[in-house]
Formats: structure tokens, sequence, C-alpha cells
């Protein structure tokens, strides 16, 4: 359903991505991993619109998307949950995620509440503090609520970019078993960016491993979990990979 | 009441309301920060073009005179969203020196194109209620309310709360928030930023003229008026705390009445001056002002 | 470019088109009062000289030093009441006033840059707008001494060699003031003082961290530029011997920085350019006279917008390619680290470090020590505390608690410049090059921190660069070099001020694997020459196949240390990188 074809991205004068692609079929979790400045997050920019690539294709659906804005396609139903969490800290929790129906047209009031009110029982925690300002919210509960305005979207794909950053592990936890369950219950389709590969492989379907701006390994999570190659392109990587 | 206290009444409120059209300015001044991290020194000239409009087409075109308020702000809205395009987009992806420099040229243009098309004497405006000739008002406790700035301070609180009420309960206001506080995750949830920030543009010129056009009638409408009002308003918005929508009409109301009670008894002649001298002791003592946060550059 | 064996060769190449400038501009001023003899026109000569030396003095502050001044007009000012009060109030000698006119605006202008210590920025341009305010206010009000709105009449000229009594021989005077400081101030780039400005207008944590004590350079350059300015308004005062507070206002203030911004703010001839555009603008445009200040309004819009640099800098770029650059000295002895300790001594001693942001534990009680001619590795998952470390050390933050000992001295609280003449040196992870500076520029700024002469400065800023390569592209700006080579030229930067200890954030971020390997190999060569070298980075096999020890961070905390290998090994630190298998399996 989305594909990503041998894209070339830079920054400036940097190489940053060298020919990566990849899909996700519609109902996966897909995880992207790889050790710092491997490119991940600039692969998961290059989708939202925030970048641009040099060649190669993004495609949803058969369609290219890779040159339109993000606003646009947000439209199409990618939602970006980016990296740090970025929620708006002057605003409460339930702004927050009335404004994740930004990219809806013609939402009425109703249909707000009752999305509201069917992510609020996956997240007690943010039913409980609605009323609270965002810069209140505990780095946990930010992660949470960035979530929880990315499904405000009513998203095909639910990009998430490196959630477990900066959580101690209790609440790592949580976050991926939230991961899975919006993927069980509610169908969502979610290309995942971690750096944390142990959480990420058991909570995915499949994988892919990057390394230096290129994919180096690929293949079912289970696989990947065993392959010690992972470990590698992690720990004094690069000696035999690239 | 006491010939002092009433003395003392009189100051506060006529410190009051010019320091309600301060805040006005300064909030414009803070929208625009807010949502694009852009000092805008060209705001006080804001003031300046709406009393000028107003003046074109009450005694100009000889419109009655609501009719020309609301036409005046109609062109004020106008330059609000000119400004967004020539100045602030261009310019949007560079540092802020360059941005300021581009403001103070546009304050330049706009003074002396004012000079050039209205000419160096000073114009003369009608109080909202009454004529040209006097200051009508109402005598109470033995302090003089001036209806032009009863109206001002009306016209001030009004605004506050609206704006309020705009920002804290419609979807618009808070995309708006949203705009200002996060502009690329704004973007990411698919909020129009460059229509928010067209609007906070056309907004912001909005609060200038319209504060150009509420104290029109009080000073003489020069085509240097909108330099001082800049200049202040900017000093409240420093001292309330920078970027801060409090700060900033906390700041205007302050400076207005230290002014007022400044010049009644310290020195008259000095009276531009107490706003500035304010202004330094903030700056040197506690930069982020009243409301503001410190802040550090990371590494 | 074939590399110089000669001294000879090098020393006349020393002269440079700025020298035939200074002759062309004294041929000028000669030329323009026999040419425009009318005293109208001689008084427009000395306008000009006199705003175009208030302009100069911007140059210093805001295109040089990249420090925004609306008070211009006032130092303008001062200046031009020095010599009016002195010369009819008081009967001094011009000169002796001048001098007290000079004084007074050393004064204001270190005051006024003092403030550039606490705040910068806007809060910086508001400032300065209230002292200028502030100002006119007095001046204006102050009747009894400045003599108020009616000003002061029958101002003296100076005594000189011959009597100055015509607006010509005036002239000559005042466009030969001009000459003089625009000398001075073209002199001043190019110095030491110079390169600081301009590298604390690119980057001003770059220009700290590497040596540049940014807090006494603005203060200098705001000093400079008040000194300058009070030049030109005595000048000026002299010369239409007459003054009252409108030519020193607010607007006045705007108008020299326009002049500054439209001729070129980083060229004196670019200003002197500007200033004699607005002094003739409404000669030429005498039609026009009502709007020629909306049309000065717009081209300040235009040139921002579209040419940053001033019209000057238009020009520059036409000349570029007559443009000869300055001669490199040759390489007679290797790149040198510096030396002052003894082999096995502790170099860097870290003791309990603590630094958090609000609630943010960053570095959470930290200790390490760095041996000399080691090469330490300091390595950690995203988030773990290493660039808040390094930041630590270099002084850019202060710790919450804890002890930093380098050398055997307590570091905490010194300012970066501070420790960086001390001998630690650091690049970044974000590169922060001196961008508009050349490749030259950028090692001779990290080369003047061990002090010397001149000529010492620039033989280590030459033996840096050829050590990583670069000495063939010395005159490149670094905008135009590939990203590695960005790289290397901050690791020259470093290195080009004999540092004790290099401390380097992710040197290998962003490069390839042949850049990477050709990095480990410089690295290696420097702990050959006895160089001290901490180094954080992610990659693995970098940190494995060139340091010696590591230390592992992880939420702030140490988690193992001991030799690269046996740390790579360490369970916990594998864990801390890939995650925690029993956390996974309760998800």
């Amino acid at each position: 359903m989305f594909e990503i074809r041998d894209i070339q991205v830079s920054y400036g004068s940097v190489t940053a991505l060298r020919g990566v692609s990849l899909e996700v079929q519609r109902g996966e979790i897909v995880c992207l991993l790889g050790a710092n400045g491997a490119g991940k997050s600039t692969t998961l920019r290059t989708v939202s619109g925030l970048l641009h690539p040099l060649q190669g294709e993004v495609l949803l659906d058969g369609r290219p998307i890779h040159r339109l804005s993000p606003e646009a396609i947000v439209k199409r139903g990618i939602s970006h949950v980016p990296e740090g969490r970025r929620i708006f800290p002057g605003l409460t929790v339930r702004e927050n995620m009335v404004l994740g129906t930004s990219n809806r047209s013609g939402v009425t009031r109703e249909d707000r509440e009752a999305d509201m009110a069917k992510i609020f029982k996956i997240f007690p925690d943010l039913d409980r503090m609605k009323r609270a300002l965002g810069w209140t919210l505990s780095g946990g509960q930010q992660q949470m609520l960035a979530i929880a305005r990315g499904l405000m979207a009513r998203p095909q794909i639910l990009l998430m970019d490196e959630p477990s950053l900066g959580l101690a592990p209790i609440l790592v936890q949580e976050v991926f078993r939230v991961i899975k369950e919006i993927n069980a219950a509610g169908g969502t389709t979610i290309l995942l960016v971690e750096q944390n590969a142990t959480m990420a492989l058991h909570v995915s379907h499949r994988g892919y491993v990057m390394e230096t701006g290129r994919i180096v390994l690929q293949g079912p999570a289970k696989d990947l979990l065993q392959n010690p190659q992972v470990r590698d392109a992690y720990l004094g990587g690069g000696k035999g990979l690239s | 009441m006491t010939e002092s206290m009433s003395m003392v009444g009189q100051l506060l409120f006529a410190g009051l309301s010019i320091g309600g059209v301060y805040a006005l300015v300064a909030l414009g001044f803070v929208m625009i920060f807010r949502a694009t991290n852009v000092v805008n020194f060209a705001q006080g000239e804001f003031a300046m073009l709406g009393a000028y409009a107003l003046v074109a087409l009450w005694q100009g075109l000889k419109l009655d005179y609501f009719m020309a308020i609301l036409l005046a702000m109609v062109i004020m809205a106008v330059v609000g969203l000119l400004f967004e395009v020539t100045i602030y987009y261009p310019l949007r992806n560079r540092t802020f020196l360059p941005v300021i420099i581009a403001t103070i040229g546009a304050s330049i243009m706009f003074q002396n194109g004012a000079l050039a098309v209205f000419g160096p004497s000073p114009e003369k405006v009608r109080p909202v209620f009454g004529t040209e000739g006097g200051a009508s008002g109402v005598t109470l406790g033995g302090v003089f309310f001036d209806f032009q700035y009863l109206v001002i301070l009306v016209v001030t609180a009004l605004l506050v709360g609206l704006q309020y009420i705009f920002f804290e309960y419609t979807l618009l206001g808070k995309k708006m928030q949203a705009t200002s506080q996060d502009k690329d995750m704004a973007r990411l949830l698919g909020i129009p930023v460059v229509f928010m920030i067209a609007l906070t543009f056309i907004y912001s010129s909005l609060l200038g003229g319209l504060s150009g056009m509420l104290v029109a009638p009080i000073f003489f409408v020069t085509h240097k008026m909108g330099a001082t009002l800049g200049l202040k308003a900017f000093a409240a918005t420093i001292c309330g705390g920078f970027g801060d929508v409090r700060g900033a009409i906390l700041g205007g109301l302050a400076l207005g009445v230290i002014e007022s009670f400044g010049a009644a008894y310290i020195s008259a002649v000095y009276k531009d001056g107490f706003s500035f001298l304010v202004l330094i002791v903030f700056l040197l003592l506690r930069p982020q002002g009243i409301f503001g946060e410190k802040v550090a550059e990371k590494a | 470019m074939t590399p110089e064996t000669s001294f000879q060769a090098y020393a006349l190449r020393r002269l440079k088109p700025g020298h035939l400038a200074l002759v062309l501009g004294a041929v000028v001023v000669v030329l323009l009062p026999l040419l425009f003899p009318s005293r109208y026109a001689a008084n427009l000569l000395i306008l000009g000289a006199s705003w175009g030396i208030a302009t100069l003095g911007l140059v210093i502050v805001l295109g040089y030093t990249g420090q925004i001044s609306l008070a211009q007009a006032a130092f303008y000012g001062i200046g031009a009441y020095a010599i009016a009060l002195g010369t009819t109030m008081v009967g001094l000698n011009w000169w002796l006033a001048l001098v007290l006119g000079l004084f007074a605006a050393t004064l204001a202008g270190a005051g006024l840059g003092s403030t550039t210590l606490k705040i910068g920025g806007h809060y910086l341009a508001m400032v300065t707008i209230c002292f200028q305010i502030i100002y006119t206010l007095i001046t204006t009000n102050w009747v009894a001494v400045t003599g108020g709105p009616d000003g002061i009449s029958n101002i003296k000229r100076p005594p000189f060699l011959v009597p100055l009594t015509s607006a010509q021989r005036y002239a000559w005077f005042a466009l030969g003031a001009l000459l003089l400081v625009a000398g001075l101030v073209w002199w001043l780039r190019d110095t030491a003082l110079g390169r600081a400005m301009r590298a604390i207008r690119e980057n001003e944590l770059a220009a700290e961290a590497l040596g540049v004590d940014t807090r006494r350079v603005k203060v200098t350059a705001f000093t400079l530029s008040a000194v300058i300015g009070a030049l030109g308004g005595a000048i000026y005062a002299s010369g239409y011997l007459y003054i009252s507070p409108d030519s020193f206002n607010f607007d006045h203030a705007v108008s020299f920085l326009a002049m500054a911004l439209v001729g070129g703010s980083a060229s004196p001839l670019g200003s002197i350019l500007g200033a004699g555009l607005l002094a003739y603008l409404p000669e030429w445009l005498r039609d026009l006279k009502r709007i020629y200040l909306v049309i000065y309004g717009c081209a300040i819009i235009l040139v921002i917008v579209f040419m940053p640099e001033g019209l000057w800098g238009y020009v520059k770029l036409m000349g570029r390619r007559f443009a000869r650059p300055a001669a490199i000295p040759p390489t007679h002895r290797a790149m040198q680290v510096g030396s002052r300790g003894t082999a096995g001594e502790e170099v860097l001693r870290v003791e309990n470090l603590f630094k958090h942001f609000g609630g943010l534990k960053a570095v959470d009680g930290v200790d390490f020590t760095i041996i000399r001619g080691e090469i330490h590795a300091l390595i950690g998952p995203n988030g773990s505390g290493k660039t808040t470390c390094i930041n630590l050390l270099s002084g850019l933050y202060v710790p919450t608690s804890g002890r930093i000992h380098f050398l055997g001295r307590d570091i905490v609280g010194l300012r970066p410049s501070r420790i960086a003449c001390d001998g630690m040196a650091r690049s970044f992870q974000n590169l922060r090059l001196f961008r508009e500076l050349t490749v030259w520029e950028n090692a001779l700024v990290g080369a003047q921190r061990a002090g010397g002469s001149e000529a010492e400065v620039e033989k280590r800023a030459a033996a840096a660069l050829e050590f990583v390569g670069l000495r063939n592209k010395a005159h490149e700006t670094c905008l135009n070099l590939p990203y590695g080579h960005q790289k290397l030229l901050e690791l020259a930067r470093a290195l080009a001020g004999r540092p004790e200890i290099l401390l380097l954030d992710e040197p290998g971020a962003g490069l390839n694997q042949t850049e990477k390997q050709e990095l480990i190999q410089l690295l290696k060569r420097l702990n050959e020459m006895g160089l001290t070298i901490l180094i954080v980075d992610h990659d693995m096999s970098l940190v494995s196949q060139v340091a010696m020890r590591a230390t592992v961070l992880n939420f702030g905390k140490k988690i193992a240390e001991g030799t690269a290998d046996q740390v790579l090994q360490h369970p916990a630190v594998v864990e801390a990188y890939l995650g925690d298998r029993e956390v996974a399996l309760g998800v």
C-alpha cells in the first residue's frame, strides 16, 4: 500500500539517504532501525513531505506523493508523530487532540467527540488530564498525547519517530503496548522508527535496518531478533556490512 | 474628594487611557512576534496609517464618521496583508537581523510616504462623541472623564476581551495559537500555516490602525506619530515580558500611568523619556520582563 | 597556485588591492574640492565626509561584529557638541575639545557595549534606541548646557597647517579625515581583533569556544564605533559652524544604519558609497524631493531581500576574478600540539558532575579521568548526556554541581574563551564554521588563541591546514567546500591553537566510509604526536579502531568504563544501545 523506491535525500552538501527502498502493507507494523545518524528520521521526514528526494519516489496506493507539501500529505492520510513529541505546550490535552483533526475537512463537533472518546479508551491517563496544559505533562504523558493526536487524524498510516526516546523503561513498555493495541484493535498501519531495536522488533511484523543512509538488512521481525548482524550494525558494525 | 485625590484620579484615568493605546499597539506587536519571531519595527506606523486613513476618508472624502472608521479598518487589513507578503514572506527563513532592518525600512517608507501625500502640517480629527472643537465629557467626583478617553478604555477592554474569547474558545484561534507555538508541527497536522500567519499580520495591522484612530482626536495626526508610539509600545512589551500577551497589556497600561504621573510630578518636558528609563532599568536588571522566561542558547 | 618558497616573493604579494584603493582615494580627495569649488558644493562634500565617517563607525560594530546599533547619531552628536561647547562656551583649543569629545564617546560607547553582555538580538537594538532617544531628550531640553532647540552657533574651525577659512579648504580637511578613518577601518579588518569581530558575527558561540573573548571584543567594537562616530560629528560641527539637536536624533541614527546597509555594511568603501548616496540623493532627485526618503526606505527593503551585502557586495562579486588573495606563508615546521605536561599525568578529571535543566537530569553524577596521550571515547545512546558533557567541559554550560580539573586547575565557572586559551580545543556536532570567512581566515582565528605575533599566528594556521590537507583550498569560502572538507576545517581550526587536549563531538557524523578512514588516520597521527583526544561518537567501528579507553553513559549516568573492547562487550552497554530483552518481553 505504501512504498519508498530508491530515494536519495541530501541536507545541503550532506547526502543523508543513498538509495533507500522499503514497503509497508496495510495493517502491518514495520520498524526502521539503525544507530543514530543512520538516516531513519530523514526517511520519515521525506515521507511526510518535510523533505523532498533528489531521486526516487514515494508512493501511496501506487500514486506518487513525494512532491507534495506536508499539509497535502497529511490530508491523504499519512500522519507523522515526530521525534521529541512536539505537543503544543500552551494548549490543553483536549485542544491538542482537537487540532489533530486539522487534516480532515467537514468534521463536526460530534465526530470529534466520538473519536476522542474512542481514543481516550486506549489512553485513560489522558482522559483524566484532558484539561491540563501540555507543558505540565510528564515525558511519558506527552508521548501518549502525541500518539493520540496523531490518531485523531484517522490516518491510513501512522509514522512514529523514536517514540521511546528519553523515556524510562516502564514508560517505554507502556508506549509499545499502546502501539501494539492501536494496530491490533484499530488496524492502523504503522511505520516505526526506533533506536531501541529489541522493543521495536518485539511489536513489529517486519523490520529494516539502516546504516549510513542505506538499508543493510531486512526481514520478518522474528528473524531479525535472532540475527547477530543487527547487533553488529549498532555496536562495532560497518566492518563487514557495507 | 480632596483636590489632590481628584488630581490623582485624573492622572490615573488619563494614564490608563493612553496606556490602553500603548497596550493595543503592543498587542499587535506581540501577536506578530509569537507567530513568526519577527520584531516589527513598523508597528507604530500601522497606527499612523490608520489615523491618516481616517483623516483621508472623513475629512478628505467627507464620508460619514463611522463609515470612515469601517473603511479605514478595511484599508488597514489590506496593508497588513501586503506587509506580510512583501516584507515577512521573502525573509521568513533568514536570521532576525535582516528582518528587523527590513521592518525599519518599511517604517521609513511609511513615514515619508505619509509626509509626501499629506504634507507636514498636523491634521485634526473629531472625537467619537462630539465635535472637532472641544473635549466633551462628564465630571465625577472632581475628575473630568473625557469621552474620547473613555472610548479608548472601553474599546481596549472590549478588544482584549474579544481576543481572549477568540483565542480560547474558537477553533481558528486554537490553530493560530498552535502556529505560534510550533509552526512545523502545525504544518504536520495539516494546519494551513501560511494562511494563519497572514491572518496574524492582518490582525496586528488592524490593532495598530485602530489604536491610531482612537488616539487621533487627542493628539494631532502627523507622519511622526507612529514613531514614538511604536517605540513606547515596544518598551511596554519588553517590560511586560517579551512575547507575552498579558505582559503587553500590563506593560502598556503601566507605562501610560507612569508617564502620566511622571509628567505631572517630575517633569513634563522629559515625559517621553520615562518609558525609556523604565525600559533601561528592566533591560539591565530583568531583561525577561515581568511575565517572561529566561532564554538560553543551546550549544 | 604553487607553494611559496621564497620569502621575498611572499612579501611582495602582500600588496593588496586595498593599498591601491587608498592611493586612488587620496587622488579623489585632492580632486573633488578642486572640481566643485563653490561653497554649496563644498558644504555637500563636508556633509558627505562627516556622514561617511559616522557610517564607518557602523562598519565596525555592525559590518564586522554583527551587532545592531541604532545609537550612532547620538555618538555623532557627542562629538559635535564637544566641539561646539568646547570652542564657543569654554574657549578651548579645537583639538583639545576633540580629545575630550572622543573621550566622552569612549565612555558612552563602552557603557553601551557592556549592555551587550547580558542581552543580544532585538533587546540590544532596543537598548541602543533608548540611548539614542534619551540623548536627544537631554540635548533638546537641558537648555542651560546645550542651548536647547536653538542649538549652538559660531563654532570655530580647527587650527591647522593652513587656515581653514574657506569651505573648499575645510572640505579637503574633512575628506582627508574620511580617508584616514577609512584606511584605519580597512586595516582593522585583517588584524587579529578584526578577525575576532568577524568571527563573532558569523558564530559567536564558536568564536567563544575558540578563545575569542567575545565580551571584550563586543565592548571594543561599540567603543570604536562611538569614537569614530564622534569624530564625524566633530568634523560636521566645524564644517557647518552651527548645530542643533535635530541633526542627531533617532531618524539620523536610522539613516546611518540605512547608509551602511545599502552601501554594504561590511566594507568601508561600501558604507562611504551609501553615505554619499544619501547625501546626494536629494540633489539628484530634486524634483522628487518629497519622496526620496520613501525611495530610500524601499531601497533598504530591496537590498535586504535581494542584496544582503549591499551595493558594494554586488561590486565585489563582479570583481572577484581580479582579487589577488593574501599569500599563505611557507610551512617550515610541521604542526605542533601542546606539550606542557608529562606523559601519564591526568589532563582532565571530572568529579561527580551534575547538570540539571529544570527537571531534566542531563548529566547525573559522572566521573571519569583522561590521561595525557590517550584517545578516550565517551559513548552512549541518543540523549545519554554526551554532548552536555562536552559543553560542560568546554565551559559553555555551568555544572549544577561537581568539579572539572583541567591540567590541575578547577575550571568550573571560567569563561569558555579562557578555557580555550588554556589549551582546550573542540569541534561541534553541528558544524559551527565561520561561514562567510575563508578557510584561511577560519584557521587564523583558531590560531590566534595561542598568542604571539601575526607572523607566528599565520605559521600555525598554515601548518594546521597543511596537516589536514586543506592548504591548497585556503582561499575558498567555507560554503563552497564539500561536507567532509568542512569537518576537516573545523578540526584544523581547533588544532591551529596548539591545544593540550582536543574534544571532538561526533567527528564522524555525515562522513562516508572513505572519509571516516581518513579521519581515523588523522586521529592516529595526532595521537602519535602526543595529543590527548576525547571523542564522542555513535559510530562504534570508528570508536573501536581509535579509542584506547571508553566511558559509556546512559540517562546521564556512567554505566561502564574500560578499554574499548571491554566496554563494547559489556552487557549493560549492549542493553543500553539495543534495548532491554526483559523489558521487551513484558510488552
